[in-house]
């Protein structure tokens, strides 16, 4: 006798893949994002990103030689300088938010303070650079500002050696909005898949008597459930390897698989179908739940960070964002497997495995398995 | 039938389903108030009545789907109030729910694969198939089916574990009258198994056709109990004669000492039969100009039972 739960999986898996519409919305259509919204904002600048942050004031006005300096970059018109505020007491912190924003390079060059005071009395000034040794236009970058502050230096002191530039190495990665975005995506799949799947499950097939039909076999209520759980696991892990292998191979996309993104798969296909369940338990019709179901999921994919980061957000809907279940999807998946970080990623990680605790057997106790 | 509700070992007993003084109540409402039958083995049992008389609501008490407030049922020895019964009820019992749909992307013969893998013990598919006559609709989706055919595929599932009941509810409502009779054939094949039947219908003729037994339920109380004919005999009323197209004017043709004659709807006189008048009426009719009318004697249904029992048609209540 093939095991029941076996039964329910294999059941919905074949009644998945023979739908044209579910293969579109679980693969096709997340790949069609990901192509999309990765040739609109994916492309990269000819220029280099640069953070600058000149602490070398006069009251709130930069030195006239501090803002030569700036200027003399600026005019190589190899750099894309983003000022950094001088009052700006964390500048790698700050860079390293606002460059994951607006999808840049993280690397700043620090005009010193007194770097007016220290060059004119003839003394060496140090500017630092900080940079991922690993970024891929470290090289380049730093051939023009070493050649740029040199020139500098030369025409201000006739001193070439007063200037120097010290590079301070950082560990981080270079994101780019396509490395933000595909654990999006992902979470955005499993969010929809979940939803939709228990919500077409547990709604259209207690309209079509299947679940009634179910209830007068020996079939227990969490026999069901776990089949459901069963076949989401499968879709959320069909989703992920999917989604991760077309982002290496068109964007070049590296990821790391490992136990935290695990934990959030198994989160996902419990939390999310959780909350299908109880949409499904409260909107007893089909149609109206499905309905339900669109009302939940789209304000939770934008409010929780799948397209733009959350920082956009204006700060009322940064607060709802926290109440929504996907953000820690969202989040630990981009710990997990783009920013490579596991502290964040198991904070995530718990919260979501919480949350799908929560929300599974709620609906499991919502759902109706008998007719009353 | 027994009107005690004795307690025979657990699948020992002819008694398939007991029910005494069952009852369910939603609140003010009465769904079932107090009814009380047997169903023997090898029976095909009809519970008949108009939507809303509480034959869902008995038929999914005795499927455990639903608990009784009041009185007690026994399927097949066991109580379906406790819950240690209702898995051994679940285990023997095949139900093919009220507007039950298999699931659209599997085929036939995955639907039955599906809902056979919840039992212990399961029929071949192949064999069910072939009582249900899908050899040909055997790979097919779900989806892809006709609305009789479909139901075929419920009967098929519902046979599955080869239960020793099968509870039909309301097994045709909705098909056209060839895709009825084809259900009916099966239901006929069940029965020719020897296999026991619960069926619920609203449709008379249905009852009539298949049922050992009937049971008319009105407004949560059963109303008759017997077999079509002993129902028909004891409520039906009189046989009718009818003269086809006869109109108003043909009332006015009819012989004098006849019975009332009534006018119905089509035009259609008819006349009802005391016994061993027949004779004597056509042998005045001949005499008229209704002579050459065509002329026929219709026997009592049980829509006309169930219309002597209540004081109206089970069609007047949107059925």
């Amino acid at each position: 006798m093939k095991s029941r739960i076996y039964t329910i999986i294999s059941g919905h898996f074949k009644s998945w893949y023979r739908s044209k519409s579910n293969i579109f919305w679980t693969i096709a259509f997340p790949l069609l994002l990901i192509v999309l919204f990765g040739a609109i904002f994916g492309s990269g600048s000819t220029r280099f990103d640069l953070y600058l942050q000149n602490q070398d004031l006069n009251g709130n006005i930069p030195t006239p030689l501090s803002q030569g300096y700036v200027n003399v970059l600026n005019q190589t018109g190899a750099f894309n300088l983003h000022m950094v505020a001088a009052e700006q007491p964390d500048p790698l912190t700050f860079v390293k938010n606002d460059a994951q924003l607006h999808n840049r390079g993280q690397r700043l060059l620090v005009v010193p303070l007194n770097f007016s005071a220290t060059v004119a009395s003839g003394k060496n000034a140090t500017i630092q650079l900080f940079m991922d040794q690993s970024d891929q236009a470290s090289a380049s970058l730093r051939g023009i500002v070493n050649s740029v502050t040199v020139s500098y230096a030369a025409a201000i002191a006739g001193a070439p050696d007063h200037l120097f530039v010290q590079q301070v190495g950082i560990v981080t990665r270079n994101i780019r909005y396509i490395d933000f975005f595909i654990p999006g995506v992902i979470g955005m799949t499993l969010l929809t898949t979940g939803v939709f799947g228990a919500v077409n499950t547990n709604g259209r097939y207690r309209e079509l008597k299947i679940i009634k039909k179910l209830a007068t076999t020996p079939l227990s209520k969490i026999e069901w459930i776990l089949g459901m759980v069963g076949y989401q696991m499968i879709l959320a892990t069909i989703s992920l390897v999917v989604i991760l292998f077309f982002g290496y191979a068109i964007f070049g996309v590296t990821a790391t698989i490992d136990i935290y993104t695990v934990g959030l798969v198994v989160a996902a296909a419990l939390l999310f179908p959780g909350i299908g369940m109880v949409l499904a338990n409260f909107v007893r019709e089909a149609e109206s739940a499905d309905a339900a179901a669109n009302a939940i999921t789209f304000p939770m994919m934008f409010l929780a960070g799948t397209f733009w980061p959350r920082e956009t957000l204006p700060d009322i809907m940064k607060v709802i964002a926290n109440f929504m279940p996907l953000t820690y999807v969202n989040d630990g998946l981009r710990d997990a497997l783009i920013y490579a970080q596991p502290a964040q990623a198991l904070t995530n990680t718990i919260i979501a495995l919480g949350l799908a605790a929560f929300f599974i057997v709620l609906g499991s106790l919502l759902m109706n398995w008998k007719e009353e | 039938m027994s009107d005690t509700l004795a307690a025979p070992l657990p699948g020992q007993s002819d008694r398939v389903v007991q029910v005494e003084s069952l009852s369910k109540k939603y609140g003010d409402n009465v769904a079932v108030n107090g009814i009380s039958f047997n169903l023997t083995k090898g029976e095909v049992f009809a519970f008949l009545g108009p939507n809303g008389a509480g034959k869902t609501t008995t038929v999914e008490i005795l499927e455990c789907l639903r608990n009784p407030t009041g009185g007690r049922a026994l399927v097949l020895g066991y109580d379906v109030s406790k819950r240690s019964d209702q898995a051994e009820i679940r285990k023997r019992i095949g139900v093919l729910p009220q507007d039950f749909n298999a699931i659209d992307r599997l085929t036939v013969r995955e639907n039955i694969d599906y809902f056979g893998a919840m039992f212990k013990q399961q029929l071949d598919a192949d064999k069910l198939i072939e009582l249900v006559d899908l050899k040909d609709k055997r790979d097919a989706q779900f989806k892809t089916l006709s609305g009789g055919l479909k139901q075929r595929v419920g009967l098929a599932v519902s046979l599955v574990n080869d239960p020793a009941v099968v509870f039909l509810d309301e097994p045709t409502t909705g098909l056209d009258p060839r895709a009825r009779r084809d259900v009916w054939g099966v239901i006929e094949r069940l029965k020719g198994q020897g296999k026991t039947v619960f069926l619920t219908t609203h449709y008379m003729d249905e009852a009539e056709y298949l049922a050992d037994i009937v049971s008319i339920i009105d407004h949560g109380q059963i109303i008759a109990t017997g077999t079509p004919d002993q129902l028909i005999d004891t409520h039906g009323g009189k046989k009718t004669l009818i003269i086809r197209d006869a109109g108003q004017e043909g009332i006015s043709q009819l012989p004098p000492g006849l019975p009332k004659a009534e006018l119905r709807n089509a035009g259609d006189i008819a006349i009802p039969l005391n016994n061993g008048e027949l004779t004597n009426i056509l042998i005045s009719l001949a005499q008229t100009p209704l002579h050459d009318k065509e002329i026929e004697v219709r026997r009592p249904t049980l829509d006309d039972v169930f219309l002597n029992l209540t004081g109206r048609r089970v069609s007047e209540e949107g059925n």
